[in-house]
Protein backbone atom coordinates (compact mmCIF):
# COMPACT_ATOMS: atom_id res chain seq x y z
CA UNK A 1 0.00 0.00 0.00
CA UNK A 2 1.50 3.42 -1.08
CA UNK A 3 0.15 5.49 1.84
CA UNK A 4 1.81 8.73 -0.29
CA UNK A 5 -1.23 8.88 -2.54
CA UNK A 6 -4.25 10.39 -1.24
CA UNK A 7 -7.97 10.47 -2.73
CA UNK A 8 -9.83 13.58 -2.87
CA UNK A 9 -13.55 14.41 -3.10
CA UNK A 10 -13.40 15.43 -6.52
CA UNK A 11 -12.08 11.78 -7.59
CA UNK A 12 -14.54 10.08 -6.12
CA UNK A 13 -17.23 8.71 -9.08
CA UNK A 14 -20.64 7.28 -7.54
CA UNK A 15 -20.44 3.57 -8.61
CA UNK A 16 -16.72 3.63 -8.29
CA UNK A 17 -15.63 0.18 -6.65
CA UNK A 18 -13.42 0.45 -3.59
CA UNK A 19 -10.25 -2.11 -3.90
CA UNK A 20 -11.34 -5.25 -2.59
CA UNK A 21 -8.99 -6.91 0.08
CA UNK A 22 -8.70 -10.39 0.92
CA UNK A 23 -8.21 -11.24 4.45
CA UNK A 24 -7.35 -15.68 4.41
CA UNK A 25 -8.45 -16.97 8.05
CA UNK A 26 -6.08 -20.05 9.28
CA UNK A 27 -6.56 -21.13 12.90
CA UNK A 28 -3.69 -19.56 13.64
CA UNK A 29 -4.32 -15.94 12.25
CA UNK A 30 -7.74 -16.21 14.44
CA UNK A 31 -5.53 -17.16 17.52
CA UNK A 32 -3.30 -14.28 17.30
CA UNK A 33 -6.47 -12.11 16.38
CA UNK A 34 -7.93 -13.27 19.63
CA UNK A 35 -4.97 -12.03 21.51
CA UNK A 36 -4.86 -9.26 19.53
CA UNK A 37 -8.41 -7.67 20.34
CA UNK A 38 -9.05 -9.73 23.95
CA UNK A 39 -12.38 -11.44 22.23
CA UNK A 40 -11.39 -14.92 23.90
CA UNK A 41 -14.74 -16.48 23.26
CA UNK A 42 -13.81 -19.41 22.49
CA UNK A 43 -16.28 -20.15 19.60
CA UNK A 44 -13.70 -17.73 17.80
CA UNK A 45 -10.65 -20.18 18.37
CA UNK A 46 -11.60 -23.99 19.08
CA UNK A 47 -13.60 -26.00 16.99
CA UNK A 48 -15.64 -28.25 19.03
CA UNK A 49 -16.82 -24.97 21.24
CA UNK A 50 -18.10 -23.63 17.98
CA UNK A 51 -19.79 -26.47 16.69
CA UNK A 52 -21.48 -26.81 20.19
CA UNK A 53 -23.37 -23.26 19.80
CA UNK A 54 -24.29 -24.47 16.29
CA UNK A 55 -21.73 -22.58 14.49
CA UNK A 56 -20.13 -25.10 11.41
CA UNK A 57 -16.54 -23.83 12.74
CA UNK A 58 -14.79 -21.03 14.59
CA UNK A 59 -14.94 -18.32 13.23
CA UNK A 60 -14.11 -14.82 12.82
CA UNK A 61 -14.70 -12.55 15.77
CA UNK A 62 -16.49 -9.02 15.67
CA UNK A 63 -13.62 -6.64 16.07
CA UNK A 64 -11.83 -8.90 13.67
CA UNK A 65 -14.30 -8.21 10.64
CA UNK A 66 -14.98 -4.49 11.41
CA UNK A 67 -11.11 -4.52 11.72
CA UNK A 68 -11.34 -5.85 8.20
CA UNK A 69 -13.90 -3.06 7.03
CA UNK A 70 -11.74 0.11 8.28
CA UNK A 71 -8.81 -1.39 7.08
CA UNK A 72 -10.16 -1.51 3.15
CA UNK A 73 -11.91 1.77 3.62
CA UNK A 74 -8.80 3.40 4.92
CA UNK A 75 -6.65 2.01 2.04
CA UNK A 76 -9.76 4.05 -0.09
CA UNK A 77 -9.72 6.93 1.71
CA UNK A 78 -6.10 7.72 2.39
CA UNK A 79 -4.47 9.29 5.46
CA UNK A 80 -6.52 12.60 5.03
CA UNK A 81 -9.73 10.98 5.06
CA UNK A 82 -11.77 10.52 7.99
CA UNK A 83 -14.79 7.62 8.90
CA UNK A 84 -17.41 9.29 10.06
CA UNK A 85 -20.14 6.68 10.54
CA UNK A 86 -20.69 2.50 10.63
CA UNK A 87 -23.87 1.30 9.51
CA UNK A 88 -25.41 -1.36 8.46
CA UNK A 89 -22.33 -3.72 10.00
CA UNK A 90 -24.95 -7.18 9.81
CA UNK A 91 -22.89 -10.06 10.39
CA UNK A 92 -25.46 -12.75 8.39
CA UNK A 93 -23.09 -16.15 8.59
CA UNK A 94 -20.37 -17.01 10.42
CA UNK A 95 -17.15 -16.67 8.17
CA UNK A 96 -15.32 -19.44 9.25
CA UNK A 97 -11.77 -20.73 9.15
CA UNK A 98 -10.61 -22.30 6.33
CA UNK A 99 -12.27 -19.63 4.28
CA UNK A 100 -11.09 -16.19 2.66
CA UNK A 101 -12.93 -13.49 3.72
CA UNK A 102 -12.90 -10.87 0.56
CA UNK A 103 -14.23 -6.91 2.01
CA UNK A 104 -15.41 -5.43 -1.27
CA UNK A 105 -17.20 -1.84 -1.44
CA UNK A 106 -18.33 0.61 -4.13
CA UNK A 107 -19.21 4.59 -3.55
CA UNK A 108 -23.07 4.56 -3.03
CA UNK A 109 -23.27 8.88 -3.32
CA UNK A 110 -21.12 11.85 -2.44
CA UNK A 111 -22.54 15.59 -1.17
CA UNK A 112 -21.34 18.57 0.56
CA UNK A 113 -22.82 18.82 4.07
CA UNK A 114 -22.25 22.26 5.87
CA UNK A 115 -19.07 22.34 3.85
CA UNK A 116 -17.68 18.73 4.67
CA UNK A 117 -17.12 16.62 1.61
CA UNK A 118 -18.88 13.55 2.39
CA UNK A 119 -19.17 9.78 0.67
CA UNK A 120 -21.16 7.16 1.27
CA UNK A 121 -19.38 3.94 1.21
CA UNK A 122 -21.39 0.77 0.75
CA UNK A 123 -18.78 -2.09 2.01
CA UNK A 124 -19.76 -5.62 2.45
CA UNK A 125 -17.61 -9.12 3.39
CA UNK A 126 -17.95 -12.09 1.07
CA UNK A 127 -17.24 -15.71 1.50
CA UNK A 128 -17.34 -17.87 -1.75
CA UNK A 129 -19.36 -15.03 -3.64
CA UNK A 130 -22.14 -15.38 -0.91
CA UNK A 131 -22.27 -11.54 1.51
CA UNK A 132 -21.68 -12.62 5.29
CA UNK A 133 -21.40 -9.18 6.75
CA UNK A 134 -23.48 -6.25 5.32
CA UNK A 135 -23.95 -4.31 3.06
CA UNK A 136 -23.33 -1.64 5.76
CA UNK A 137 -22.86 2.16 4.47
CA UNK A 138 -19.67 3.60 5.86
CA UNK A 139 -20.04 7.65 5.58
CA UNK A 140 -16.52 9.18 5.11
CA UNK A 141 -15.24 12.40 5.06
CA UNK A 142 -12.39 12.87 2.28
CA UNK A 143 -10.27 15.90 1.08
CA UNK A 144 -10.94 18.65 -1.03
CA UNK A 145 -8.40 20.06 -3.84
CA UNK A 146 -9.75 23.60 -3.19
CA UNK B 1 -46.56 -25.58 23.40
CA UNK B 2 -44.37 -24.88 20.45
CA UNK B 3 -44.81 -20.90 21.32
CA UNK B 4 -43.87 -21.45 25.08
CA UNK B 5 -40.39 -20.31 24.13
CA UNK B 6 -41.69 -16.91 22.80
CA UNK B 7 -43.34 -16.38 26.51
CA UNK B 8 -40.24 -17.24 28.34
CA UNK B 9 -38.84 -13.89 26.45
CA UNK B 10 -41.99 -12.01 27.19
CA UNK B 11 -39.96 -10.21 30.54
CA UNK B 12 -37.16 -9.06 28.11
CA UNK B 13 -39.49 -7.51 25.62
CA UNK B 14 -41.33 -5.73 28.35
CA UNK B 15 -38.11 -4.29 29.77
CA UNK B 16 -37.20 -2.50 25.89
CA UNK B 17 -36.20 0.67 26.84
CA UNK B 18 -34.64 0.54 30.24
CA UNK B 19 -30.46 0.98 30.97
CA UNK B 20 -28.90 -2.35 32.33
CA UNK B 21 -25.80 -0.07 33.03
CA UNK B 22 -26.76 0.71 36.21
CA UNK B 23 -24.26 3.82 36.42
CA UNK B 24 -21.31 1.58 36.46
CA UNK B 25 -18.64 2.85 34.13
CA UNK B 26 -16.49 -0.30 32.82
CA UNK B 27 -12.79 0.58 32.83
CA UNK B 28 -10.75 -1.15 29.77
CA UNK B 29 -7.94 -3.61 31.15
CA UNK B 30 -5.36 -1.90 29.03
CA UNK B 31 -4.78 1.78 28.65
CA UNK B 32 -4.07 2.72 24.48
CA UNK B 33 -0.32 2.64 24.22
CA UNK B 34 2.11 1.23 20.85
CA UNK B 35 2.43 -2.06 21.83
CA UNK B 36 -1.55 -3.07 21.94
CA UNK B 37 -2.16 -0.60 18.72
CA UNK B 38 1.06 -3.15 16.96
CA UNK B 39 -0.75 -5.94 18.18
CA UNK B 40 -4.21 -5.26 16.83
CA UNK B 41 -3.00 -4.33 14.13
CA UNK B 42 -0.77 -7.40 13.16
CA UNK B 43 -3.67 -10.16 12.19
CA UNK B 44 -5.07 -7.55 9.96
CA UNK B 45 -1.88 -6.96 8.04
CA UNK B 46 -2.65 -3.02 8.45
CA UNK B 47 0.29 -0.82 7.64
CA UNK B 48 -1.11 2.37 7.83
CA UNK B 49 0.93 5.44 9.62
CA UNK B 50 -1.74 7.18 11.68
CA UNK B 51 -2.43 3.81 13.24
CA UNK B 52 1.49 2.66 13.33
CA UNK B 53 3.23 5.50 13.74
CA UNK B 54 1.11 8.32 14.93
CA UNK B 55 -0.75 6.90 17.58
CA UNK B 56 -4.43 6.77 16.65
CA UNK B 57 -6.24 3.79 17.55
CA UNK B 58 -8.49 2.20 14.54
CA UNK B 59 -12.29 2.61 15.52
CA UNK B 60 -12.02 -1.28 15.26
CA UNK B 61 -10.17 -1.32 18.23
CA UNK B 62 -12.35 0.47 20.82
CA UNK B 63 -14.10 -2.83 22.08
CA UNK B 64 -10.51 -3.69 22.64
CA UNK B 65 -10.09 -0.93 24.49
CA UNK B 66 -13.13 -0.99 27.26
CA UNK B 67 -13.03 -4.84 27.29
CA UNK B 68 -12.30 -5.28 31.03
CA UNK B 69 -9.84 -7.74 32.35
CA UNK B 70 -10.07 -11.60 33.25
CA UNK B 71 -8.98 -10.84 36.41
CA UNK B 72 -7.26 -8.27 37.88
CA UNK B 73 -4.88 -7.76 41.28
CA UNK B 74 -6.64 -8.26 44.63
CA UNK B 75 -9.32 -10.17 42.83
CA UNK B 76 -10.76 -13.89 43.31
CA UNK B 77 -8.82 -16.15 41.04
CA UNK B 78 -11.30 -16.95 37.73
CA UNK B 79 -9.05 -19.91 35.90
CA UNK B 80 -10.70 -22.33 38.51
CA UNK B 81 -11.11 -25.66 36.48
CA UNK B 82 -8.98 -28.05 34.53
CA UNK B 83 -11.89 -29.25 32.91
CA UNK B 84 -10.70 -28.83 29.03
CA UNK B 85 -13.01 -26.54 27.77
CA UNK B 86 -13.83 -24.50 30.67
CA UNK B 87 -14.37 -20.96 30.78
CA UNK B 88 -13.10 -18.30 33.70
CA UNK B 89 -15.08 -17.49 36.25
CA UNK B 90 -17.62 -14.55 35.96
CA UNK B 91 -16.71 -14.31 32.22
CA UNK B 92 -20.36 -13.63 31.20
CA UNK B 93 -20.67 -11.34 33.97
CA UNK B 94 -20.58 -8.16 31.72
CA UNK B 95 -21.85 -9.35 28.76
CA UNK B 96 -25.14 -6.77 27.17
CA UNK B 97 -27.61 -8.94 28.76
CA UNK B 98 -30.85 -7.66 31.29
CA UNK B 99 -30.49 -10.86 33.74
CA UNK B 100 -34.60 -11.59 32.84
CA UNK B 101 -33.30 -13.53 30.06
CA UNK B 102 -34.63 -17.60 29.74
CA UNK B 103 -32.04 -20.26 30.04
CA UNK B 104 -29.74 -20.25 26.95
CA UNK B 105 -26.78 -21.52 25.27
CA UNK B 106 -25.55 -19.66 23.00
CA UNK B 107 -24.93 -15.71 22.29
CA UNK B 108 -23.10 -13.91 19.43
CA UNK B 109 -23.20 -10.37 18.12
CA UNK B 110 -25.16 -9.73 14.89
CA UNK B 111 -25.23 -5.96 13.95
CA UNK B 112 -23.28 -3.26 14.46
CA UNK B 113 -23.53 0.33 14.43
CA UNK B 114 -20.70 3.33 15.48
CA UNK B 115 -20.12 6.79 14.96
CA UNK B 116 -16.78 8.21 16.17
CA UNK B 117 -16.75 11.64 17.72
CA UNK B 118 -13.35 12.11 19.28
CA UNK B 119 -9.86 10.79 18.48
CA UNK B 120 -8.46 8.33 20.44
CA UNK B 121 -4.83 8.41 21.14
CA UNK B 122 -1.44 6.17 23.07
CA UNK B 123 -2.02 7.43 26.37
CA UNK B 124 -5.96 7.17 26.48
CA UNK B 125 -7.71 4.92 28.95
CA UNK B 126 -11.49 4.28 28.03
CA UNK B 127 -14.50 2.97 29.42
CA UNK B 128 -17.72 1.67 28.13
CA UNK B 129 -20.84 3.59 30.10
CA UNK B 130 -24.51 2.76 29.91
CA UNK B 131 -25.98 0.13 28.32
CA UNK B 132 -29.50 0.75 27.08
CA UNK B 133 -31.87 -1.71 25.60
CA UNK B 134 -33.61 -0.41 22.52
CA UNK B 135 -34.93 -3.77 21.06
CA UNK B 136 -35.71 -7.29 21.23
CA UNK B 137 -36.84 -9.08 18.24
CA UNK B 138 -37.93 -12.70 19.49
CA UNK B 139 -36.64 -15.24 16.41
CA UNK B 140 -35.68 -18.94 15.93
CA UNK B 141 -32.94 -19.56 13.42
CA UNK B 142 -30.59 -22.06 12.19
CA UNK B 143 -28.95 -22.34 15.59
CA UNK B 144 -32.00 -22.14 17.60
CA UNK B 145 -34.49 -20.16 19.41
CA UNK B 146 -33.94 -16.56 20.74
CA UNK B 147 -34.05 -13.12 20.76
CA UNK B 148 -31.83 -9.91 18.87
CA UNK B 149 -31.32 -7.88 21.53
CA UNK B 150 -30.08 -4.19 20.39
CA UNK B 151 -28.38 -2.47 22.59
CA UNK B 152 -26.68 1.64 23.20
CA UNK B 153 -24.28 2.12 25.04
CA UNK B 154 -20.44 4.94 25.21
CA UNK B 155 -17.20 5.27 25.60
CA UNK B 156 -15.19 7.70 27.01
CA UNK B 157 -11.65 8.77 27.69
CA UNK B 158 -9.82 9.48 31.14
CA UNK B 159 -11.48 13.19 30.60
CA UNK B 160 -15.10 11.39 30.62
CA UNK B 161 -15.38 12.50 27.27
CA UNK B 162 -17.61 10.87 25.23
CA UNK B 163 -15.21 9.03 21.51
CA UNK B 164 -17.80 7.47 20.22
CA UNK B 165 -21.46 5.92 20.38
CA UNK B 166 -22.23 2.11 19.39
CA UNK B 167 -25.40 0.60 18.85
CA UNK B 168 -25.20 -3.56 18.98
CA UNK B 169 -27.18 -6.58 18.66
CA UNK B 170 -26.92 -9.55 20.15
CA UNK B 171 -28.72 -12.56 19.73
CA UNK B 172 -28.84 -15.00 22.65
CA UNK B 173 -30.11 -18.21 22.30
CA UNK B 174 -30.68 -21.65 23.18
CA UNK B 175 -29.85 -24.30 20.98
CA UNK B 176 -32.08 -27.48 19.52
CA UNK B 177 -32.09 -30.09 22.35
CA UNK B 178 -30.39 -33.42 21.95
Amino acid sequence: MDWSEQRYWEDVEEGAEVPAVAFPLSVYRLVVEAGANRDFNSIHHQSEYARASGAPEMYANTGFLLGMWERTVREFIGLHGSIRHIDGFRMRRFNTVGTTVVVRGRVKSKRRDDGDALVDLEVWSELEDDITVGPGVVTVELPVRS
Amino acid sequence: MSEDWRAAWRPVVDAVGGDFGDGEAIEGADAVDASALRRFLEPLEFDCPLHQEGGLAPLSSYFTFVAPPIWQPGGAAVFTSDERDAQPDGVGQRRFLTGLEPPYTGYFAADFELQPLLPVLVGDRLTRTGRKLVGCELKETSVGRGAFMTWEWEARNQRDEVVARFRNTMYVYNGPED
